[in-house]
């Protein structure tokens, strides 16, 4: 597709943008914060059944209602948010580092190493990741863990090709021959040269990257793949609410918004980091 | 390419928060197609396919279907109340080892062909061709000789007395009656049936695996002819869709075991637009705990999960009053289950903890999960996942448990592989349920003493096992009714108390139907179809 790569459009008509920088890192921060503080805010235990409250609407006891098995629905946002939050940092830096040191090692010995590698990316690459993702889980088995190490395996073709390009349009760069010349170390040139150069979109790609590991764990919990009950999960959420779609629907809106917003932040955070450093987005 | 990663995301997050949506769309593939209105055709829907129609196989053909089709020689009527179907009448010599059916002169195969005898035996032989897989019901491994005496008499010969025999007839399958041209040409019916003939008032019309199936009447029935012309069984697995389907009017009746969530049931029934009902008891939730397993080999364990959650509030809760919790393993409104003496053990949460500590199973410091000899109690039980209630019940059964120190992995499986790991002795708890009519009790009894169907090898840490076995296979055999009444008394609460087999709840059917539809009501055998009568205004 050859669509210019401007700034979307969306992002024109929002006059500030620094607004947007601050006010979704804000919004973020504050999430990742209530994750962390979970135990200290919720007010009921998530996973413990109370049939006698089943369903309730939403009062000062319990501030979003209950669920069909009289669970206290806030109570189980948030512990979803460690969840949801917890592991897709974890995806995205281990498939980052995965793919920071493949494709560095690529790119800068170049060659066979080169070839092997990338063919190897390609052909990971061709599937769709989603389904990839669904076979592999239906290797392992279905639970959180297994889901996790699927992502891992597929995530990490996408960053090994970003840094293979990063590293070899550097590579040519004249500071990297001049270091060359000087006798620095592969390492000393990595560390120094060619990192601090790769910093700013890795920024941009792991801001839009959470996003997308966030979704896929919660794509996965909703199929029944991921989390395994009584753990809360904001996808697995919209499962069990699903079965009440018409008699309470607020089960499913709940958990659906918080990942419509969360992922609509990294996004947007992601989207004005990158015009912030001038950086194009990852080819994916 | 960042434009197509944008667009995936965007295609993403459409799917994953409106996937609901989609199940507003999904309700009936062939919608307005043709007859949803149509005075003739009843439609249903049904969670999944109706497999083969082949009165000799089990799953995945369904049971409902297969009983459309194909009839038995007795029929199973309310309150366990034996009648003359297709065969007329019935004699029974005094040593109990000799059955002597009068068939019908009257009955037709839908090909047209004569029901008699020779084709009685015929398929009876074809069943006993493979005794292994039929073995649960007790008198076909005993099945000595069939003749078929003349046209309209069969004969049966057993190897010995075997009192449920007229009982076990009534069953869905396998004893029912394929026609001539239905056998394949070795006459083994256990690999498939080259034509669906029966003797039954329906007949197989169109089928689409996994979609819809429908049933004409059969030109040839020989007893009351149907009100409908047509049956059409939609198949929609998702519960919420089959509601959604059934709002929208394309859909005439639902019926089953949790065919539909208890909160949509009773929401339809609050608006008044529609029928609803429920059947009487037609089988007891159990959990069956494999006593092959360490830790639930230990009577006193299987006693504390049971003080260990409250019953009451359970099922209320879950079926929000529709169903009732079970004092037995089988319901009682069913012959010899009723007034047992078993031993109640209501909720009692400090009991369970002691029985526990007491067992060995102690709470470490600062552990929410008891241990013994450094293993944490851990305990699996598999449950049909596309059951709504059974899942929902898993999980607080989850929660309670949690509370006494048990850590609970709760695993949804398919029905039919739930069946096979049940039969394979790979569980360690078992959601499930007894049999109902037409099989308890005596077929439940021979069935927990038969190899191979789960029940046997679950129960095999009882201390008194081999006199409960044998008492088993001799209140099969009497034929007095003061001591088989005393037999069962002994038997039913010593399978009970020792605690393997853990009533919950007794299993109610339900059913919703638009208001058009007529004289609905359940069949008094748990597995067959109720619209023998059923009309559409």
């Amino acid at each position: 597709m050859n669509v210019p790569l401007e700034r979307p459009r969306l992002l024109d008509r929002l006059s500030n943008q620094r607004l947007i920088l601050i006010g979704c890192s804000a919004f973020l921060g504050l999430l990742f914060l209530t994750a962390l503080a979970a135990p200290w805010l919720a007010p009921h235990d998530p996973f413990l059944v109370n049939l006698a409250v089943k369903l309730q609407e939403p009062s000062w006891t319990y501030p979003l209602g209950t669920d069909p098995l009289g669970r206290c629905t806030l109570s189980r946002l948030l512990y979803g948010a460690r969840v949801s939050l917890g592991f897709a940092v974890l995806i995205f830096a281990s498939s980052l580092l995965i793919g920071l040191l493949i494709g560095t090692l690529a790119g800068y010995i170049g060659g066979w190493v080169d070839q092997l590698l990338m063919r190897f990316c390609d052909g990971v690459m061709a599937f769709p990741s989603l389904i990839l993702v669904l076979g592999l889980v239906g290797i392992f088995g279905p639970g959180l863990k297994q889901v996790i190490i699927a992502l891992m395996l597929v995530q990490w073709v996408y960053y090994a090709r970003m840094f293979r390009g990063l590293v070899m349009t550097l590579k040519e760069k004249n500071f990297i021959a001049a270091a060359r010349v000087n006798g620095s170390s592969h390492w000393k040139i990595f560390r120094t040269h060619l990192l601090p150069n790769i910093l700013p979109p890795l920024l941009v790609i792991g801001t839009l990257e959470m996003g997308w590991a966030i979704m896929d764990i919660s794509a996965m919990s909703f199929l029944g793949l991921g989390v395994q009950s009584p753990a809360a999960e904001w996808g697995a959420m919209i499962h069990e609410g699903k079965s009440y779609i018409r008699t309470n629907p607020e089960l499913m809106i709940y958990p659906g918004v918080m990942i419509m917003l969360v992922i609509a932040s990294f996004n947007l955070l992601g989207e004005s980091l990158s015009e912030r450093f001038g950086v194009t987005k990852p080819p994916k | 390419m960042n434009v197509s990663r944008r667009k995936k995301s965007i295609i993403q997050a459409v799917s994953i928060l409106s996937i609901t949506t989609l199940l507003f769309g999904c309700s009936n593939p062939n919608e307005g197609a043709d007859n949803t209105k149509d005075k003739d055709t009843l439609t249903l829907a049904w969670p999944r396919d109706i497999g083969e129609m082949n009165p000799h196989v089990y799953n995945p053909s369904q049971l409902f279907a297969q009983s459309m089709v194909y009839e038995p020689l007795v029929h199973y009527a309310e309150g366990g109340k034996l009648e003359p179907f297709l065969a007329k009448s019935w004699d029974i010599s005094k040593d109990g080892k000799t059955y002597t059916f009068k068939l019908r002169d009257d009955v037709k195969f839908s090909d047209g062909s004569t029901f008699d005898a020779t084709i009685v035996k015929k398929n009876f032989d074809a069943v006993l061709k493979n005794k292994a897989l039929h073995s649960w019901l007790g008198f076909i491994s005993k099945i000595d000789k069939t003749e078929a005496v003349d046209k309209q008499t069969f004969r049966m010969t057993l190897s010995e007395a075997y009192y449920p025999t007229i009982q076990e007839l009534a069953v869905v399958r396998p004893v029912r009656f394929l026609g001539e041209a239905g056998f394949p040409k070795n006459g083994d019916t256990s690999k498939g049936v080259e034509e669906e003939v029966g003797t039954g008032p329906w007949v197989l019309d169109e089928y689409k695996a996994d979609q819809y199936a429908t049933f004409k009447v059969n030109k040839n029935y020989w007893g009351p002819k149907p009100k409908v012309k047509k049956i059409k069984i939609d198949i929609i697995p998702d519960a919420e869709s089959r509601v959604l389907a059934f709002e929208k009017g394309d859909i005439d009746l639902i019926f089953g075991e949790g065919a539909i969530s208890v909160d949509a049931y009773n929401q339809l029934k609050e608006t008044k637009s529609y029928k609803t009902t429920m059947s009487e008891p037609v089988a007891t939730r159990l959990l069956i705990m494999n006593t092959k397993k360490k830790q639930l080999a230990d009577e006193r364990v299987r006693q504390a999960l049971q003080y260990g959650f409250d019953k009451k509030t359970l099922v209320e809760g879950i079926t929000s009053g529709l169903e009732a919790p079970a004092d037995f393993i089988l319901p009682p409104n069913l012959p010899y289950t009723s007034n047992l003496n078993v031993e109640k053990r209501d909720f009692d949460v400090d009991k369970a903890k002691a029985l526990l500590d007491e067992a060995g199973w102690k709470l470490p410091n600062g552990k929410k999960i008891r241990e013994k000899d450094g293993q944490p109690l851990q305990i699996e039980m598999m449950y049909d996942a596309a059951e709504l209630v059974q899942k929902a019940m898993a999980e607080t059964l989850q929660s309670e448990w949690g509370n006494i120190g048990v850590d609970l992995k709760i695993v949804g499986v398919e029905l039919p592989d739930q069946v096979q790991r049940f039969k394979d002795n790979k569980f360690d708890i078992n959601m499930y349920s007894n049999f109902g009519a037409p099989y308890d009790p005596h077929t439940f009894v021979n069935i927990i003493g038969t190899d191979g169907f789960g029940f046997k090898e679950a129960i095999s840490a009882y201390p008194n096992k081999d006199q409960l076995l044998q008492e088993m296979k001799d209140v099969l055999k009497t034929t007095d009714e003061t001591k088989r009444q005393k037999m069962y008394a002994e038997i039913l609460p010593s399978l009970q108390d020792q605690g393997a087999l853990v009533p919950i709840s007794y299993l109610k059917k339900m059913a919703i139907y638009q208001n058009g539809v007529t004289n609905f009501k359940f069949a008094a055998n748990r597995d067959e179809s109720p619209f023998a009568q059923i009309g559409i205004k």
